[in-house]
């Protein structure tokens, strides 16, 4: 049973990005672009205010602003001095942060290739879409750092990249995220594929990410067996990340409470992105990576 | 409560220190937990710590399992001890259940229609007995007929004893209460409250009741009538044993009182002298003091005409006829006709009418019978009419012989020409005779070519070979070292003085006129099984043995020399001598009686440790043989076949038909009570009843239900 690895995991990445997948991100690609069709001077605005030519909004006049911003006619009308604000056209940065900590080495498929298969898939779809796109792996820490590009044909230096990210041990949200807003100066989009197993919590990590104006877009991944688990008998469960031990005797009752916990658990996650308007998709493995990608698409934000 | 223990305590108490112990470190030690690696323990902690608050509870639940095995191991251990409920009663009894099962319990008398046999009531009585005990009271079954068979042990359940008397079955033998009650009282011997509750039709000779000796506290006075019946039963006894009173005289008249069995079953001690039969009396007594003594009467009827004695013998001069001696004995109150048919085979050779007055014997010979087939006779008592009913016991109504096979032998004669001993073998007919000169049997006896023959017979002429060893030999004055017996020396004139009329040989012969010249005397070695058949004074002049499968007759005279030639005894002696050779020795062949040892002769059978017998049912037992004789016990009427086996090769097959020729178990008449002494057997009591069981069938079953409950919690994580 995955969810009851005793031996290391055969985490061979060598298939994960073959023909087929590559044929699929074309395919999801095409359909992109259906759902969005820009012809700016960069496929995707920013929220950043700057200097671009649609209004955005007004500000009051402060000293060393640009005269020729001043909108005369609300001063005419109102006699305040009110600045004009225009939407910023810029190139978006996509950042892709992808857990690879040991919990994602479980499950039927991995978790960790489920997530670096929609991670890519993302990314493709990113950069055909002329975004700026970055991969950062991440568990106690950031395992190195792909640096935002530009164009499809980029998509194979994230093949390689994915395939060789090395393996964590446990889930630091927090720290990571810390570390990522300091590391990345430019704001942008970031999708985050991850199972949230983190026993210090989820919600600094994605706050640090909001406070910080990203945008974060939340992936939960999770393995179906590890939510609905099939165990018997007397056992010493142990943490695939902390190593902690503890003796249980399963029975049916302890199960069902064990289910309602990781149901609880998700709900606490989606809770949190919902009332901080950060989009939330949770999937299982056994979920084709294509749908939960047009799943994404059509919810919006993700293609604008 | 009390334990029987049947396992040594100190044994059970070690077993339990054991499994015990073994128990207590199963639970001490933790089992070895398989590991299995979850992706986040953090909700499995958050799980657990609902379940925190009933730790209590979960080392109570393991205790309560460590309780519950060792409550079932200590179940299971006390089970071991068979406790019993009710502890020890007082008034608890052992008690002896005697189950008549003899022949005159296969008497169809009873039941509403009356054609019920006696053993079914006598199977009913004993549940009733059983279903009326008390839970302590402890009851052994014995079955009484010819021997005495214990069914059970003491014991309480009352399912095994119900289960031993529904097995019971009856045999075709005479009961013997003697034996049935020395055992009973054997096996109560040192118990409490002992009882013997006899079961039957009271068809017991009357000698053996009277050696029966009681408390006076058992029982119940005699009534008048019962004393005064007492009385004349004495009186007739006392008639019958009376000097100049034989059993003839009483057979022949037909008027004669109805016999008690004691006239038939008397002991040596009742004719002796009174003052010396009361001495043997209380030698032989039946001591039952100290034992209360019932009876329970099983039977209605005593009308019974039966076969007590059947025999057929071949004439000795013409073996194709026989002769055949029938005694039919009427037992009941009445006169009763009778058709009385004698077969041969399955043809009829002889029927008639016989009407016999109560009390009559009449003994029938049938002379000069011929005719059928085969040997097996049969006779049978049949109702006069048809429109009468069936004799009540039929058992019998049927009696079987046997008549001695007729052998035809191959008889090899060594001899010049003596007209004298060919005539005499003339005269039997079931031989075929050969004549050889001495020198013709010396030329030919090496080479094997005479070893076809049954017999050989040697007239002066000692030859130094002889056939193969199965042919017999026969020697008439034999001499020099070849001599089958050594020569010790030769008398003049001698006289046969001494004559052993019991051996085969000497049946019937007179040589005591007889004169000889001379004759050879014998050294007989009775240490090698030679014997003297013919002496003079001390000398033996005719001498027998055995040489193996070989027998061997010598007559130390020759035939020239002696006038015994011109006597009827040659010829007879000739005749004796090759019947003996061919084992057809007994003339009369006795029909045994069921209820006994039957000893039956495997002549010339040799190196068989024992035969197959087949019973009149088809059932198969071994008999061993010892000394050639096979020995069983024959428990039923009717033909048994012998069967002799050599290497899974059959060497040898014979017969013997077995009657139950017991005026004793004929007479069915049944009594009502059963007087010992001056007292009358009463039937038992009605025992209270009381719950006392035995409780390790309970322990068991409460040991399963335990497990039972014990897997179900454990399936559904109650108690894990």
């Amino acid at each position: 049973m995955a969810l009851l690895a005793q031996s290391p995991v055969a985490d061979d990445r060598s298939g994960l990005f073959d023909e087929a997948f590559l044929k699929k991100l074309e395919y999801l690609h095409v359909v992109s672009r259906k759902i969005f069709a820009g012809s700016l001077r960069a496929e995707r605005r920013t929220r950043k205010v700057g200097s671009g030519i649609e209004f955005a909004d007004h500000r009051k006049y402060s000293w060393g602003d640009d005269f020729r911003y001043i909108d005369w006619n609300v001063y005419g009308r109102v006699d305040k001095l009110l600045l004009r604000l225009f939407e910023e056209e810029e190139d978006l940065h996509i950042y892709i942060l992808v857990d690879c900590s040991r919990s994602m080495l479980i499950g039927e498929p991995l978790k960790l290739h489920y997530a670096m298969q929609v991670g890519a898939a993302l990314a493709y779809v990113g950069l055909a879409n002329l975004d700026r796109v970055g991969l950062i792996p991440f568990s106690e820490t950031l395992h190195g750092r792909l640096p935002p590009a530009r164009g499809k044909n980029r998509i194979f230096k994230f093949f390689e990249f994915l395939r060789n990210v090395e393996i964590g041990k446990r889930t630091q949200l927090e720290a990571c995220m810390r570390k990522f807003v300091h590391q990345e100066k430019r704001r942008g989009l970031v999708v985050l594929i991850s199972d949230f197993y983190d026993p210090s919590g989820f919600e600094e990590g994605l706050n640090i990410l909001r406070y910080n104006k990203f945008e974060p877009y939340v992936l939960q991944v999770f393995d179906w067996k590890e939510a609905n688990p099939t165990l018997h008998g007397d056992l010493t469960i142990v943490d695939c990340e902390t190593g902690e031990t503890k003796e249980v005797t399963i029975s049916r009752s302890l199960l069902d409470a064990y289910k309602r916990e990781h149901e609880k658990y998700c709900a606490e996650l989606n809770e949190f992105c919902t009332a901080r308007a950060l989009p939330y998709f949770r999937t299982h493995t056994r979920l084709p990576f294509d749908e939960l990608i047009l799943e994404i698409f059509r919810s919006g934000g993700f293609l604008r | 409560m009390n334990l029987l223990a049947p396992i040594d305590p100190s044994l059970v108490f070690k077993v339990a220190a054991v499994l015990g112990g073994l128990t207590v470190v199963a639970y001490i030690l933790k089992m070895r937990r398989r590991r299995f690696e979850v992706p986040f323990s953090t909700l499995w902690h958050r799980v657990l710590q609902e379940k925190e608050a009933t730790s209590l509870w979960k080392h109570l639940k393991r205790i309560i399992s460590l309780l519950v095995q060792l409550a079932i191991l200590a179940l299971l251990l006390f089970a071991v001890f068979d406790p019993q409920l009710g502890g020890q009663d007082e008034d608890a009894r052992n008690v002896v259940v005697i189950i008549d099962a003899s022949a005159s319990m296969k008497a169809q008398d009873e039941g509403e229609s009356g054609n019920v046999m006696r053993i079914s009531m006598a199977k009913l009585e004993a549940r009733e007995l059983l279903r009326s005990m008390s839970g302590s009271d402890a009851a052994m079954l014995v079955r009484m007929d010819g021997q005495t068979t214990p069914l059970s042990r003491f014991t309480s359940d009352k399912a095994m004893l119900r289960h031993a008397v529904d097995s019971l079955l009856v045999s075709d033998t005479p009961a013997d209460l003697e034996r049935a009650l020395r055992a009973a009282a054997d096996a109560l011997r040192e118990r409490q409250n002992p009882t013997i509750v006899i079961i039957g039709d009271g068809a017991y000779p009357t000698e053996v009741v009277e050696r029966i000796r009681i408390d006076e506290s058992v029982g119940r006075e005699l009534e008048p009538a019962e004393r005064e019946a007492l009385e004349r039963d004495k009186a007739k006894k006392a008639a019958a044993t009376a000097p100049g009173d034989d059993e003839s005289a009483a057979s022949s008249n037909p008027a004669s009182a109805r016999p008690d069995r004691s006239d038939r079953d008397a002991s040596p001690a009742n004719q002796a002298e009174p003052g010396a039969a009361a001495q043997a009396t209380d030698i032989g007594a039946i001591d039952l003091h100290g034992i209360d003594v019932r009876y329970i009467p099983v039977g209605k009827k005593s009308d019974n005409v039966g076969i007590v004695a059947f025999n057929a013998r071949r004439y000795l001069a013409d073996k194709t006829n026989y002769s055949v001696l029938i005694e039919v004995q009427n037992f009941g109150e009445s006169a009763a006709t009778r058709r009385l048919v004698v077969y041969n085979g399955e043809s009829a050779v002889d029927v008639k009418n016989v009407t016999l007055e109560p009390g009559q014997t009449l003994r029938e010979i049938y002379p000069k019978l011929s005719g059928g087939v085969g040997n097996r006779l049969r006779a049978e008592l049949q109702p006069a009419s048809a429109d009468e009913a069936p004799d009540v016991f039929p058992l019998d109504d049927k009696a079987f012989a046997l008549l001695p096979a007729r052998k035809r032998q191959k008889v090899l004669l060594v001899t010049q020409d003596n007209l004298y001993l060919e005539g005499a073998m003339l005269v039997y007919d079931n031989i075929q005779v050969d004549k050889l000169l001495p020198e013709e049997y010396d030329a030919q006896v090496v080479g094997g070519a005479l070893d076809d023959y049954n017999a050989v017979v040697f007239d002066d002429h000692t030859p130094e070979n002889l056939p193969a060893p199965n042919v017999h030999a026969l020697y008439f004055h034999p001499s020099g070292e070849h001599s089958p017996f050594t020569i010790r020396s030769t008398v003049s004139a001698p006289r046969a003085t001494e004559v052993s009329d019991n051996h085969p040989v000497m049946r019937w012969v007179t040589m005591s006129d007889a004169h000889f010249d001379e004759s050879h005397v014998f050294a007989v070695d009775r240490a090698r099984g030679e014997v003297s058949l013919a002496r003079y004074v001390r000398d033996t002049i005719v001498a027998a043995k055995r040489d193996g499968p070989r027998k061997i007759v010598a007559f130390g005279f020759p035939l020239a020399g002696t006038d015994l030639t011109l006597r009827v005894a040659f010829p007879l002696l000739l005749v004796n001598t090759l019947d003996w050779f061919a084992g057809d020795d007994a003339d009369l062949l006795t029909t045994y009686s069921t209820g006994r040892r039957f000893q039956v002769p495997m002549d010339g059978i040799y190196g068989i440790s024992e035969v197959e017998v087949e019973t009149p049912f088809g059932d198969k037992v071994r008999a061993p043989v010892t000394e050639g004789m096979a020995t069983f016990y024959g428990n039923w009427i009717g033909v048994h076949q012998l069967t002799a086996r050599d290497s899974g090769e059959i060497v040898a097959q014979l017969e013997l038909a077995a009657n139950l020729a017991n005026p004793n178990e004929s007479n069915i008449a049944p009594r009502e009570t059963l007087m010992v002494g001056d007292r009358a057997l009463e039937a038992p009591p009605t025992f209270a009843a009381s719950p006392s069981r035995s409780l390790w069938m309970y322990l068991a079953l409460l040991v399963v239900l335990i497990l039972c409950v014990e897997w179900i919690t454990y399936n559904r994580r109650i108690t894990v």
